[in-house]
Order: structure tokens, then sequence, then C-alpha cells
């Protein structure tokens, strides 16, 4: 954003006449020049068929990368490439989500489900022309067990690991300490032994010094820029079959209005889900030729998290979390004054489902409803009456105070670059308000900070929920608590509580699918009551793409699923592109209201600019008596 | 200012104080009437004042709640809502009128803390010409040069957001200009004879700065806040609509910002733009206008006034 506003109209106010004319052309400019963006103004169209006949899919996405080196990456649209780069020992079938083979052709465990053997496949080759073995793979899982550094991103799926060996190129064992429901599905990129052998130190090599990087997906990276673009080329002797992109372009657009234009030009192919369009954008898209929109249930939930008091491993309290969120009663209460319907209607305007528990209804099995008399409905009469339970009852000027006499006053964490945390912090102020509790939003750009210091009352909170719901449980077991107060853990909320923890070891030690399936609802269920985490919406993925220029992908699930962060590495593997993709017709549709506002646009500037000038006429005259 | 040193006769010397300042006002108003332009400032800033004034009268202390919206999100002009809806269905030209609160406020507060500053630093500049003049006009020159917009992005990320630290952001990056110009008057104030009889009369420091300097340089400083305010209007304007105003308040800046979030720039969505710009430009001219005929009637160098 900001290098797109017109730098001129900001001159310390030396030269009257300039400001004059300064002043009105960047008010107006100001209104005006980012609607420019969506008007006829911009560089012509460019073309997914190249000149040379190699078909590129450019998709537009916001989110940084953090590192492209599978040790050290978690950010969604990293360990997307990854999936992209190199192979994982299983995958997830693209229609339900189910365990398939990947680079493992099948696996089998003891019979005290201590010892898994997989079988490697001996198609699988390295880009250097090196065959992908059960080396590679032992030496991977090897090195994230006994190099701290190359834990980072990846370590809780090693830390029950006893041992893991490569008896043959083909066969991979590992030995468990504690059975490990999560063997079937070990989201760990397998790296080359020999290239990444010569890594010195794992915790800062970041993958992006020598290009081609060698790797085993379905595409292979050939450039990164950061904040500027990701280059993939297809990998042709990929075993499954090669990719139907000759190239694949993960472009940068920090702004969601520039990547919809850019899409509306031809520019790119697919605007990224993530975050997910606005339902403005979503509802134009719809209507525009040869943009199809993909509305789809997510992977994500929407949540309200609330301070429990940040503390240690050690039980070192630190932070500055209010003390009244100590007391169930009033996180249930904050939680029944929040309408839930009225955030789907009005915030997400239907893009989204309403909350229920922990993980989304897209993982049937693993989804949970609570019961009629558990639920913490929309109620605000009830809301007013468990807080005067607890103690906090409304004085004359209509605010709760505590015994103390102090207003219950709280502050949520907000991020500032999610337009949806600000609206439903403008209703949060108005439905608690309405309880006589004060909020305040802080809308943070790095909202790390405060968080990992446990300086917050109340957050907007969300993560992505992968099929083995392992991870996104993981960060609320005690185990995932900071060592020391204020550093980076694996926690998300500081959450700490026995009958949780009791049921997460139960959960991953259970290797029968429905019992684990019950044992992961019994944890929602538990996480549900404390009120910690508030679930309040499960946003869809609205994203968008050319079907001009992609004639299908694959979604997944594949009836009604996202395509960008899957799972697997379906979307862009399966995405074929449209014969005679031209890009003669785009900036059709919607460009015509863009033509409109533009020429508005210019007509307002036009006839402000001739006011000024004729008034610096007149007002010159007058100077030069 | 150079008052009763005659034994004063019937009128005592305030009232006569009194009437000479009646009769300059008067003769300010004379002037100023003869610039139409300035004219023409003032009226729009007095609709857009009472505007601000009144707008819980006009359009209602509920028309900022989102829960109470009473339309759908983003509709386009119509009777019911003439400048069509937000994302939460709230009326747009209520939310334009609210916002003329803010940005009045923002400007005017913002303008006075800077022009305050440049006053304070460019009159001691003027009157301690030694090493402190030096040092401080370095430190100006240091401020002058730094591009205030970037300055006071990043004086708004850092401190928490909210209308307090918008004006504390404008009002510390916007004043070297006003104390270069005032440390300019106050030099030429300060040659003049009647500073050195004060002198030998005994006044210090504090007494010159503030009966003789002061009352000369006032006239630059009031035409120097009419036109600050416009800049800091816009640069207000320009922070909030980059995201680092206080989101939960409305303002017209935050109305773009809020129409950017919604993707009513790709959408097309023509009236969620417009009027806001339109605002924020019309209220920079008018002020530009009303600053710049104050300014030319009381130029010191014509020596209209004095």
């Amino acid at each position: 954003m900001v290098t797109r506003f017109p730098s001129r109209s900001f001159r310390p106010p030396g030269r009257r006449l300039r400001i004059l004319l300064a002043s009105g052309a960047a008010a107006l400019a100001l209104a005006a020049g980012s609607v420019v963006l969506g008007s006829p103004f911009g560089p012509s169209p460019q073309e997914a068929q190249a000149a040379d006949g190699k078909s590129t899919l450019t998709v537009a996405v916001a989110q940084s990368v953090d590192s492209l080196s599978p040790f050290l990456a978690q950010r969604l649209v990293s360990t997307s490439i990854h999936r992209l780069m190199y192979d994982y020992l299983t995958n997830y079938d693209a229609k339900d989500s189910r365990t398939i083979p990947g680079l493992a052709t099948e696996w089998e465990t003891s019979a005290d489900k201590l010892t898994w053997t997989y079988t490697i496949r001996s198609d699988s080759k390295w880009s250097d022309g090196e065959k992908a073995t059960a080396e590679d793979a032992a030496w991977t899982f090897n090195k994230m067990m006994t190099d701290e550094g190359a834990a980072t991103s990846n370590g809780s799926f090693v830390g029950n690991f006893k041992k893991v060996t490569a008896t043959g190129p083909d066969k991979l064992v590992i030995e468990l300490k504690q059975p490990q429901a999560t063997m079937t599905a070990l989201d760990v990129p397998i790296v080359p032994r020999h290239v990444w052998e010569k890594v010195g130190d794992f915790s800062k090599f970041n993958n992006d010094t020598k290009f081609p990087v060698v790797g085993n997906g379905p595409f292979i990276l050939t450039d990164y820029k950061v904040d500027s673009y990701v280059k993939l080329k297809a990998n042709k002797d990929f075993w499954r079959g090669a990719p139907k992109f000759d190239e694949l372009v993960f472009r940068y657009y920090k702004d969601q209005d520039a990547a919809v234009a850019a899409l509306r030009k031809g520019e790119v192919s697919f605007v990224a889900g993530s975050p997910s369009l606005t339902p403005a954008q979503a509802e134009s898209l719809k209507t525009t030729d040869n943009i199809k929109v993909n509305d789809a249930p997510g992977r994500r939930f929407y949540a309200l998290a609330t301070n429990p008091g940040a503390r240690t491993k050690d039980g070192q309290k630190f932070g500055d979390g209010h003390p009244a969120l100590l007391d169930q009663k009033v996180r249930r209460a904050l939680f029944m004054a929040v309408d839930r319907t009225a955030i789907i209607d009005k915030v997400f305007q239907g893009y989204a489902m309403e909350g229920e528990g922990y993980i989304p209804p897209r993982y049937g099995s693993y989804f949970w409803k609570p019961t009629a008399g558990q639920k913490l409905a929309y109620d605000p009469a009830k809301a007013a009456a468990l807080l005067d339970e607890a103690g906090y009852r409304k004085n004359s000027a209509g605010k709760r105070t505590g015994k103390d006499g102090k207003a219950l006053d709280f502050r949520i964490l907000c991020h500032a670059t999610d337009p949806n945390d600000k609206a439903i912090g403008k209703y949060l102020q108005e439905w608690w308000g309405d309880l006589g509790i004060g909020l305040k939003v802080d809308c943070l750009d790095n909202v790390s900070d405060p968080w990992y210091a446990g300086e917050y009352d109340l957050a907007f909170d969300g993560w992505s929920v992968n099929p083995d719901p392992d991870f996104v449980m993981s960060i609320h077991t005690c185990a995932a608590l900071p060592a020391k107060a204020k550093e980076s853990a694996a926690t998300d909320n500081f959450i700490c509580d026995k009958q949780y923890d009791e049921l997460y070891a139960k959960q991953l030690a259970e290797y029968d699918p429905a019992k684990r399936a019950d044992l992961v609802k019994q944890m929602e269920s538990r996480l549900y009551d404390t009120g910690y985490m508030n679930v309040m919406a499960y946003p869809n993925a609205v994203e968008a793409y050319r079907t001009d220029q992609i004639e299908s992908i694959t979604t997944m699930p594949s009836d009604a699923g996202n395509i960008y962060g899957q799972d697997g590495y379906w979307s862009w593997w399966s995405a074929v592109p449209a014969d005679g993709a031209s890009g003669g017709s785009s900036g059709d549709g919607g460009s015509s209201t863009g033509v409109l506002i533009g020429v508005g646009v210019a007509v307002a500037v036009l006839a402000g600019g001739g006011l000024l000038f004729a008034m610096r006429r007149r007002s010159t005259a007058e100077d030069r008596e | 200012m150079t008052t009763t040193t005659d034994a004063a006769p019937a009128p005592g010397p305030r009232a006569l104080t009194w009437a000479r300042r009646r009769q300059a006002a008067g003769r300010f108003w004379q002037q100023y009437r003869g610039h139409r332009a300035g004219l023409v400032g003032l009226a729009v800033l007095a609709v857009i004042a009472l505007t601000a004034l009144a707008a819980p009268l006009l359009v209602g202390e509920g028309s900022r709640s989102v829960t109470a919206a009473p339309g759908g999100p983003l509709e386009s002009p119509s009777a019911g809502f003439p400048l069509g809806t937000d994302q939460f269905g709230r009326s747009l030209l209520a939310l334009l009128v609210w916002g003329t609160r803010v940005s009045l406020t923002v400007g005017l507060l913002a303008a006075f803390l800077s022009v305050a500053i440049g006053t304070l630093v460019g009159i001691t500049a003027g009157h301690f010409k030694g090493w402190y003049g030096n040092i401080v006009m370095r430190i100006t020159d240091w401020f002058l040069v730094m591009p205030t917009l970037v300055l006071a992005i990043a004086l708004a990320t850092v401190l928490s957001r909210s209308v307090w630290t918008t004006i504390l952001a404008i009002g510390v990056t916007t004043w070297p200009t006003t104390a270069r110009l005032v440390r300019a008057q106050t030099l030429s104030v300060e040659s003049r004879p009647y500073i050195e009889r004060s002198k030998a009369l005994g006044g210090g420091h504090g007494h010159i700065m503030s009966r003789h300097v002061l009352p000369n340089v006032m006239p630059l400083v009031l035409a120097q806040t009419t036109l600050v305010i416009s800049t800091a209007i816009l640069t207000e304007a320009t922070l909030a609509f980059l995201g680092l105003g206080d989101p939960t308040i409305v303002s017209w800046g935050g109305l773009l910002q809020d129409a950017r979030e919604a993707g009513a720039v790709s959408s097309g969505n023509w009236w969620y733009l417009a009027p806001p710009g339109l605002a924020i430009a019309v209220v920079a001219l008018a002020f530009t206008l009303c600053g710049r005929t104050v300014e030319s009637v009381l130029n010191p160098k014509l020596g209209v006034s004095r």
C-alpha cells in the first residue's frame, strides 16, 4: 500500500500555491488512486501461453515465505510449496483425505505396534538424476531427531521415535518408544541426503542459495525472490505422471484488490483464497466472464481465544492477562453474548459456517458438536445473569465492576491485516458494551510479540486443520508451554489442562480410527467446556481462477473443496491448461464499470485541477501588488 | 504593543487597548472581505463545522452501530441510503457526517500542536542566537528533510492506535516549516530599535520574547496554522487509509481503508470511495483558501496591520 500512495502529496507546506494544488489533488487521488487499479490504465495483459509455447500457471499469493528449508518452514505458503518440491512418505487422497501411498508404496506395523516398516518406491528419482531411496528418508528423520535446529517445523512427529534405519534401498524401519497414531500421516518432506549432508547449520540454512533445488516432487523449484515470486517447473519424470502445466509461478500481491485486478486482466490465473476473497470481490467476480469462483468449506477454524494466565512449563507466571478471565463463568458469559449467526450473515456474508467444535465439519470423522445442554448458545440475558453470579454487577453507570470496584475492561488482540478481525471487533464492542463490559480492540501488524509475552486478554485465533488432527490438538497441551517466559513455543494460547492432556496421550497411542476419533471428540468437548477457545466460525475458502487459462483443476475434497493450500499437491499437479488460452477477452465484464469509474475520476480530477488552476492564476495576480 | 507610557486620560489603558484591538479586527475583516476565495473557503468551513457539531442531531447516535445497521451490505445509492451502505449495512452518508468530527478534531489539534512546537522552537532559536539557536536549527533542518509521512507512519506504528497517536504523529512531524518561518520573523523583529530600548530598560529574555516578539509573530503564526490544518487533515486521512488509525472510530480516511478492505475497489463500488475522498479534498481546500487569504491580509511584509 505504502508504495502505491502518491508520494508527491505530502511535501512540507513551504509553497502555499503548491499545497493548494497538492491538497486538492492528493485528496482526490486518495479516493481515486486505488480505483484506477481496477480500471483500464494498467499494463497490457499477459497470457497464459507464452510465445515459446510453454504453459505457465500464475498464482497470486500474499503470505511471505518464512523459509524454503523443509526443516524450518511453518507457514501455509511454504509448506504448500514443499509438497510440490519433495515427496512425502504418504499422501492424502484428493477425494476423501484417506492416506494413500507417496514415496512409500506400502507399510506395516509389528504386533506390539512399535515397529513400522515402509517400502520405498523404486521409480522416484531426484532431479539431479540420483535415485530416491530409504537412505534419504532415514537420514531426514535421523537429522530431525539429533539436530535441534532441524526439528523446528516437524519435530513433533519424531519426538517419540526411538530409532530409524534403512535396512535396504527400499526398506525403512522406524522404531517407536510409544505407539503413535500419526505414523501414516507423517507430513515430513523427505530430502536428498547427498545434497543436504553438506549443510552446516540447519537452523540458519534457508535452502534458497542454489537453484534449481534438487527435489523429487511434481515440481522443481527454479527461482525465488523474497516477496516477489517463487518459480517452479514441471518435473517431467515424476512417478505419478508429469504435471500438465510446464511452469508454476507464485507471484506476490500484497494487496488483495490488486490481485483481483490482475486476475481480471489475465495477468494471473488464480487468486489464492488465503486470505479469502471478500464477499464483495466474490460477488463481482461471479458475474465476470471467464472467471470461476470456487467457494468451498474451508480447513480453518476462526476462534476467540482467552488468555488463561500465561505461564511456563515450570509454572512460572508471566504476561498481564485480565484476572477476571480466569473465571470460567466470565469466559462463558462473554461467548454467550457473541451472536454467531450475525457474524456469519454480516461479516462473512454467508461465506462461512457457524462455529461449533474445534475441528471443522469438513473432517467429518473428527467433527464434534456440543450437546443441547452443553451448548453456549447466543443468549445475552443468560450471559448477564452468569456475570452477576460471578460477582461482576452493573453499577449505576451501566458498567460492570468486580469486587474491587474496578470496571471490567478487556483488550482484544487483532491482526491489523485481517479485515474480519476488525469487523468482528466492532460487533464485540457493541455486544459486550450492552453487557456493561468495555473492549479495546488492539490491531497490530505483528501480534506475535504480545502474544508470546502473554500480554493480552482476548485474541482472534485461527488454524488450518490437517486431515490428521494431532497437530492442532497438540498445541493446547501442557507440554507445548514455553520453557522460558516470553519465549516462542508450540503453544497456541497457554492452555494447560490435565484432563485434556490425558485424553491427548490416549488418542496418540490409539491405532483404532473409530476409538481415536471418539477420544479426539472428547478433547474437543473438554476444550469447549473450559471456554478458552471459542470457535465462532469456519470460514470458507473463497478463491477464483480464469477458466480461459485453466481448463480444469482438482479441488480437495474433490467435490466442494479448496484449491490453494491443500493437504496434497493435487490442485497444481492436476491443473490442465485451457487450449487457445489467449488473453484477448481479458479485462471484459467488470472493467466496464472500471472504465466508468476511471472516466468519472478523471473528470473529477480535471475539474478540481481546473478550478485550482484558475484560482492559482488569480491569486498570483493578487500577489503581484 | 508599545502601550501606555503616558499617564492615562479618561478611558483607562485597558479600555484603550481593547478599542484598538477591535479596530484592528474590523480592519482585518474589511480586507479579508475583499478576497472572494477566502470568503468561499470560510463559508464552506462554516457549513462543515456546523455539520460536525450537529452530527448527532442530523444522523442520530445509532448510525455508527454495526449491530443495529439498517441496510444490507454494500448497497448502491438509493432513496433510503443516498450514498449507499458499507459492508455492515450502515448508511454511508451518516458515516460521512460522523467522519467530519474526527477529521476536523484531528486536523485542528494536530495543527495546533505542530504550530505550538514550531513557534516555541522558532522564537527561542531566533532569540538565543548562539550555540543554542545553532543546534536547534540543525535539528529543525534534520526534521525538515525527513519525509513527513514516513516519520508519521513510523510513529503511528510504534505507538498504540488511537486518535491521540495520530495527532501526536502529525504534530511532531510537521513543525519545522513553522519553526523556520517564525525564526526569520523573530530575527527581523529583534533588530528593531524598540527591542533595544526594552533591553536598555531592563527587559529580560522572557519579557522580550513574550511581550514583544510573540505578538509580532502572531499574525504569521495564525496564517501558518490555517495552512497546516489542511496538511494535517490530509495526513490524518493518509494514516487512516494506510490502516494506522484507530479502526474503531469513524473517520474519512478510515472509511477509505474500510472500503479497500471490503474489496470495494476491485468490485467497482465507487459510491463507497468517492464521497470520503471528495470530502477530504473539499475541507483541505477550504482551509487552504482561508489560510491564504489570512496570510495575504496579515503579511507583515506588506505592512498592512501595523
